[in-house]
């Protein structure tokens, strides 16, 4: 989409969210105007309250989102390498793929207690399966007649591996990634509602006991733009290293 | 010499079990150029992978000449391009960490150049049209300056000109650089035009054998050509084709 059209969509969003509080379609004190939640955020900002619950949340992503990467990885690797091991344990996972992470969590409340494990471990949850899948997704739907032309060039199996099944299976990976990196921004904002002290989650539901409606709002922009920065940040990165991925990148989306 | 004897090639479908190809003893002797002429499913592509080495047969030996390393490359009948590579890197897939990197490019170069796709070096296969991808797939199994080549029907997705060219490229490489070539089609008039010797297969066996001396380049036209058409097809007509499986 042109740039253009991003900027003006999300300026008649803007203008429409101002327009709702300026004329009273919505009362003020349910959705507070747009230059009150600036002026919130300034104020949040100076104080540096903002900045201390952006920093515990994005530590908390950040664990969480490479945590999950650090078990997904190699069980989809086992996965794709052991045939007995996969026919062993799909069931359970498919199992357990079932189950919302935050269903799970009351649960984690009371093996983990209240404390950072039991939020990264949402988080973990939330971003495992759309990675763990991508993986192995990537490595199940390696065309096989790449593989023949790396056999005919005489590859060794380490070097078909490394120059053909690998970047063969990158996009999925890559989709995965991104669905995963998604998925923990929005199990973060659960796993801080519940039983926090700090972090975004935190300042959105503290704000809504003291009827705070310009904080909450304050705190879900701040999410949105978080999200959206890392999620661009991960795409650069992806583009910068592997430009052939772009048509596949898109595919996340969804 | 490239020499095949009693291979045969069976596999298991469901409970039962199709037999692919029977009593093949066919020898290649070195700078040869051979067609393999017949219907689909006949075994034609069965047999180019068994020569390849992707397959092993069921049964039956083959025996390579000289130190038994043939220096093998394949074209498929689909492009199969690393779609992660330009037109460059996928020329030089095979030569990467086995010819120094200066050779490499310059043998890349040159055989790009050769099948006139040189303002394409920089290309993503994406961006190539099928008759431009298969082009580079030919050029990355002929950087390899290969012994032996094998080619699986790899102009049937060329239109009608290109495919001439194509094939009077082919000839000439081999002329110039007699590799072995084994070269699989299901158009009689190709199998004519292009190899010293025709072999026909229908059922996964040898049905034919047809010598074509005639010279280079062959023309569609002369009546010449036409005779070993005509010889190919009538055996081929003759022989009953088979019940699919």
């Amino acid at each position: 989409m042109p740039r253009f059209t991003t900027i003006a969509v999300f300026a008649a969003t803007l203008a429409l969210w101002w327009l709702a509080s300026r004329l009273g379609w919505v009362s003020p004190f349910l959705l507070p105007g747009p230059g009150t939640v600036a002026e919130t955020m300034g104020e949040l900002a100076a104080s540096g309250e903002l900045l201390r619950h952006t920093l515990v949340s994005l530590k908390r992503v950040l664990l969480g989102y490479l945590f999950a990467i650090a078990f997904a990885v190699p069980l989809a690797l086992a996965f794709v390498l052991s045939r007995p091991l996969r026919a062993t344990f799909e069931p359970l996972l498919e199992f357990l793929r079932q189950i919302p992470p935050l269903a799970l969590m009351p649960l984690l409340m009371l093996w983990l207690g209240i404390g950072e494990t039991q939020k990264v471990g949402i988080i973990i949850l939330s971003c495992f399966f759309p990675i763990f899948l991508g993986v192995r997704g990537g490595f199940d739907s390696v065309d096989r007649k790449l593989i023949d032309v790396g056999t005919v060039c005489g590859f060794s199996r380490p070097e078909i591996m490394l120059r053909i099944v690998l970047p063969s299976a990158l996009p999925a990976i890559v989709v995965g990634l991104r669905i995963g990196l998604g998925y923990s921004w929005r199990a973060l904002v659960g796993a801080e509602l519940i039983a926090s002290s700090a972090g975004l989650g935190y300042l959105i539901v503290d704000a809504e006991n003291l009827a705070r409606t310009d904080i909450v709002l304050a705190g879900i922009l701040v999410i949105g733009v978080l999200g959206l920065l890392a999620d661009h940040l991960l795409r650069f990165a992806i583009r910068r290293s592997a430009p052939w991925l772009s048509g596949d990148l898109e595919m996340a989306r969804a | 010499m490239l020499e095949l004897s009693g291979i045969g090639r069976r596999y298991r479908v469901g409970s039962g079990e199709v037999t692919a190809l029977a009593d093949i003893d066919l020898s290649f002797p070195t700078g040869s150029f051979t067609t393999l002429v017949g219907r689909s499913g006949c075994g034609k592509t069965t047999l180019l992978r068994i020569l390849a080495g992707l397959e092993r047969p069921s049964e039956g030996e083959i025996r390579r000449g000289g130190d038994g390393k043939l220096r093998t490359a394949v074209v498929f009948q689909e492009a199969r391009l690393m779609p992660w590579l330009d037109v460059a890197g996928n020329v030089g897939f095979g030569l990467r960490g086995r010819v120094p990197r200066a050779e490499a490019a310059e043998r890349c170069a040159a055989t790009i150049e050769l099948v006139g796709l040189s303002a394409f070096a920089g290309a993503m296969p994406a961006q190539l049209s099928g008759g431009m991808a298969q082009r580079v797939a030919i050029a990355r199994a002929l950087v390899q300056e290969p012994d032996l080549l094998l080619l699986d029907e790899p102009f049937a997705a060329l239109d009608a000109f290109t495919r001439r060219t194509m094939q009077n490229e082919l000839v000439s490489i081999w002329q110039r650089r007699r590799p072995t070539i084994v070269f699989v089609t299901h158009d009689v008039e190709e199998a004519v035009l292009l190899g010293e010797r025709a072999l026909e297969m229908q059922g996964g066996r040898i049905v034919g054998r047809e010598a074509i001396a005639l010279p280079y380049p062959r023309d569609p036209t002369d009546p010449e050509v036409n005779l070993h058409r005509r010889a190919i097809l009538s055996r081929l007509m003759a022989t009953p084709a088979p019940v699919p499986a």
